[in-house]
């Protein structure tokens, strides 16, 4: 092995001229700085993937939401139909709970009550809260209709105000 | 007068020991691990650089190796050394770029410092071929790199691993992965190669 290394001495020394070999001056002052910033770069394109786990599990939203993609009034239109859809779903969702109950408490009430009602004819041709008043004129008989005397306990000024209209010939 | 010697913080990342710094690194302190990269920087970029004959593709591969590192991590079970480990990913980095790029070589070689001037083994070399010591170390330089680039990547790593950066048999095994036969087989051949081809350059 010795006589290996002698017949090699020349070469050996030849190649020590590439430990002489240097990268321009201040190179290693930055080189951890240039590894530290990829790797944080690394670590943000990570965490802003997001989108892409997105188009990895869902890609029709991906593709639905390229949609809006810089075009305002696709976005305005879309917005206002979710707003017109909202406002008619809570219109909705009322009229299902009060029309229903206020119906079936009116329809009771008047047959039990109001004896022009239990005619077949008149009560097809009147609504069944209102009652017939000399001259013809229907007085509203359900107590929804009338005015709130309080509203959450406390007296109601508009009570007050309020007046129950007639208009009966005054004799 | 002299100043007293300043001894490393060891709470500070650059008086930490190895192990501290890896295990803080793998808990993503990347004040840690900047430390890591600054105490090995040089070695890896030189092997790099020794491998490839270029330093931008060395600036590259040894970024690439460092932060590859950083993210496996995880993995490194502490059987060998951080070092080696590390070695051993940069020497696989780039054994990879060189088998991508086969044999497009594009030399874009590195200043020799002022300290080759005064090495008299490499003035010995040069004294009876060139009248101008600078021009020679430079034409040598060429000349060896470009010998260097006609072997084969494990020969030329096995050669820049042991000649130049002084590594062991053993230390070179285990970044290569082989046996120390592997590796005294795999020198033996490529000194003689080198010798072949930088015959003028070599007295006899």
């Amino acid at each position: 092995m010795n006589e290996n290394e002698n017949n090699f001495k020349d070469l050996k020394n030849l190649l020590k001229l590439k430990r002489h070999e240097v990268p321009p001056p201040g190179f290693f002052n930055h080189f951890s700085d240039g590894v530290i910033a990829r790797i944080r770069e690394g670590e943000d394109g990570r965490a802003g993937s997001f989108a892409e786990r997105l188009n990895d599990s869902a890609p029709w939203l991906v593709r639905f939401l390229r949609v809006f993609e810089a075009k305002p009034g696709v976005i305005g239109g879309f917005a206002t139909s979710l707003c017109l859809m909202l406002l008619f779903g809570v219109v909705l969702a009322e009229r299902s709970e009060s029309g229903p109950q206020n119906f079936m408490t009116a329809s009771s009430t008047s047959s039990q009550a109001d004896p022009a009602v239990s005619s077949p004819a008149l009560a097809s041709a009147t609504p069944p809260d209102f009652t017939v008043a000399d001259g013809g004129i229907a007085i509203s008989t359900n107590a929804s209709l009338q005015p709130v005397a309080s509203v959450f306990g406390q007296p109601s000024g508009a009570s007050a105000l309020f007046q129950s209209a007639s208009f009966a010939p005054a004799h | 007068m002299s100043e007293p010697a300043t001894t490393p913080d060891p709470s500070t990342p650059a008086g930490m020991l190895e192990g501290d710094l890896v295990n803080r690194a793998r808990r993503g302190d990347l004040h840690a691990y900047d430390e890591l990269v600054k105490r090995y920087q040089e070695r890896i970029y030189a092997t790099i650089y020794h491998m490839t004959s270029n330093h931008e593709d060395a600036n590259d591969i040894a970024q690439e190796a460092f932060i590859k590192a950083y993210s496996a991590l995880k993995s490194f079970k502490g059987g060998s050394s951080f070092y080696t480990w590390l070695y051993r990913i940069a020497v696989n980095k780039t054994i990879n770029f060189l088998k991508q790029r086969k044999n497009k070589f594009h030399l874009s070689l590195n200043d020799i410092d002022f300290n080759a001037e005064h090495d008299p083994d490499l003035m010995a070399l040069i004294s009876d071929k060139t009248p101008t010591r600078d021009v020679g170390l430079s034409e040598l330089q060429k000349k060896l790199n470009e010998a260097m680039l006609k072997l084969s990547e494990p020969h030329r790593m096995v050669v820049i691993l042991h000649d130049v950066q002084g590594q062991s048999h053993d230390e070179i095994a285990e970044i290569m992965g082989c046996n120390i036969g592997t590796v005294r087989s795999r020198l033996f051949y490529a000194r003689q190669q080198l010798q072949g081809h930088l015959a003028e350059y070599i007295k006899p």
